[in-house]
């Protein structure tokens, strides 16, 4: 395999774009990609779209065709690419693979969706659609519910109370407010997080991601090839895809995400580095409890402790393994497919050193979980500084 | 009116499982038996849903994962009085109304009346 570089990346604000239509925010994220990397003038062999429910949500479909003809990238292979909240790291995989593989000498990854246009209830439906057709959705389960009973497994086998929940939101909240790309910027305390309403018992608000619109965006080519263009190179170290059984109840132990230690595995083993070499870190939590499950799973802390280095303010900011500087999906909002792409923008940033306030000091090594269905299909990719 | 609760065992190496798959996800097997679940369950988890999905009426909809000693659902509670660990056992009855149509399925009750 070539080895393969991030050289451009860029992305819309998330949140309640009024005014903005799925191809205006893929349009926006892909040309400031492509301007980042200095490639106007080049022609891309391929481009990979991440998204999950534009012909549902927007009645749009081929959305991949369309952007190639809004920022004129024609002739190049264009397809959209579904894997659940997943789909935008898999559409960075599967732009890794093709320059990886050499079919492919200059790539473009996008990630979108337009969700806030829809009613509440439809969106809740479509995503609860991922769920097992019989022996889960049919009996009235959301993803709010499969967390909450993630969450009450974590409280009774490893000690964890609603206030770690209340940590995480209240550390994510702090990020995105010195992000400003983030959806929402507004601080969240403790006690607010802990009164606010319940959604599926023990889950509250506050612990549940927004419904946000946005994109994200990334250009690729041969690590060889990467001082061509304008932007500092990023390469992608490794990346690691791994599922798991449909229906929660049917894995070996429920409150295992089997699919994040697998992928997680791969990708460090594809990378040639462990855990302990990652100096900062974008996270799927969609709940907060994820965050927790993942970084345990992911092997940056041992099982059942992953609430007490968030006790220990060592996935702060200023921490020793700062997770989702970025807000997270909880702050920086949750686009669906373009989250995996935007995980991955917020790494190149900080491992290039242009991540503002937020920035991570001195980052080398970065590390993004992508988290499909309920945990049955991870995407994992571990990125690092060139040179 | 449905009976029993089944799941189905792999003729090769005699795993249970619920729901069906093509291959056992044990060995691969091609070939099942339908078996009934133990009449008992424990609870493994619950939740309490305020956030409603669509053909469900009064809120909370719990909702729960029983363990049928090594093979598990998910289904709706009957009572909102829960507990992990709690004993339950199936019975068949109206799960939500979806696209105007009634879904039906097992449900769980606790096995032993307070």
């Amino acid at each position: 395999m070539r080895g393969v570089a991030i050289i451009g990346c860029g992305m819309t604000k998330f949140g309640r774009l009024e005014g903005k239509d799925l191809m205006d925010l893929l349009a926006e994220a892909s040309l400031r990609a492509i301007d980042d990397a200095g490639a106007g003038e080049r022609d891309f062999d391929s481009v990979y779209v991440g998204n999950m429910m534009a012909g549902e949500l927007v009645h749009q479909t081929t959305i991949a065709s369309a952007l190639v003809d809004r920022i004129n990238l024609i002739p190049a292979a264009a397809e959209r690419v579904e894997n659940g909240p997943a789909s935008g790291a898999s559409a960075v995989k599967n732009g890794f693979l093709a320059v990886a593989s050499g079919a492919s000498d200059l790539v473009l990854v996008a990630g979108g969706e337009k969700m806030t246009a829809a009613d509440t209830d439809v969106i809740g439906d479509l995503v609860s659609t991922m769920t097992h057709p019989t022996a889960e959705y049919a009996h009235g389960v959301t993803l709010p519910a499969m967390a909450a009973m993630l969450t009450r497994l974590y409280m009774e086998r490893y000690g964890v109370t609603e206030r770690h929940l209340a940590m995480v939101a209240v550390k994510n909240h702090a990020n995105a407010l010195k992000n400003p790309y983030a959806h929402l910027q507004r601080k969240c305390t403790i006690e607010g997080a802990m009164s606010s309403i319940m959604i599926a018992d023990p889950l509250r608000l506050y612990y549940c991601c927004p419904i946000s619109d946005g994109a994200a965006a990334l250009v690729l080519c041969p690590a060889e090839k990467a001082k061509e263009f304008s932007g500092e190179p990023v390469r992608i170290a490794g990346f690691g895809h791994a599922t798991d059984t449909h229906a929660v109840q049917e894995r070996e132990d429920p409150a295992v995400l089997k699919s994040v230690q697998l992928a997680s595995q791969h990708a460090f083993k594809l990378a040639k580095l462990e855990p302990k070499d990652i100096d900062v870190v974008e996270l799927h939590d969609a709940f907060e409890i994820l965050e927790i499950a993942q970084s345990e799973d992911a092997g940056f802390f041992p099982k059942g402790e992953g609430h007490l280095a968030v006790e220990k303010g060592i996935t702060t900011l200023e921490g020793e393994l700062p997770i989702n500087p970025s807000g997270g999906l909880k702050a920086r909002g949750h686009p669906v497919g373009a989250t995996g792409v935007a995980q991955i923008v917020e790494l190149v940033w900080h491992l290039r050193g242009e991540a503002g306030e937020r920035q991570v000091k001195d980052a080398k090594r970065a590390f993004a979980c992508n988290f499909g269905g309920f945990g049955n299909n991870t995407v994992i990719h571990i990125l690092e500084r060139m040179g | 009116m449905q009976g029993k609760m089944t799941g189905f065992k792999c003729k090769s190496c005699g795993r249970v499982m619920y729901p069906r798959h093509e291959r056992c996800l044990g060995c691969k097997g091609t070939d099942f038996e339908e078996v009934e679940l133990a009449k008992e369950g424990i609870l493994l988890t619950y939740t309490k849903l305020y956030a409603l999905p669509e053909g469900i009426e009064m809120p909370p909809l719990v909702l729960g994962i029983v363990d049928f000693g090594g093979v598990r659902a998910l289904g709706q509670l009957t009572t909102d009085d829960v507990k992990v660990g709690m004993k339950l056992r199936p019975i068949w009855g109206k799960l939500r109304k979806l696209g105007g149509r009634e879904i039906y399925g097992f449900r769980f009750e606790p096995a032993e009346k307070s």
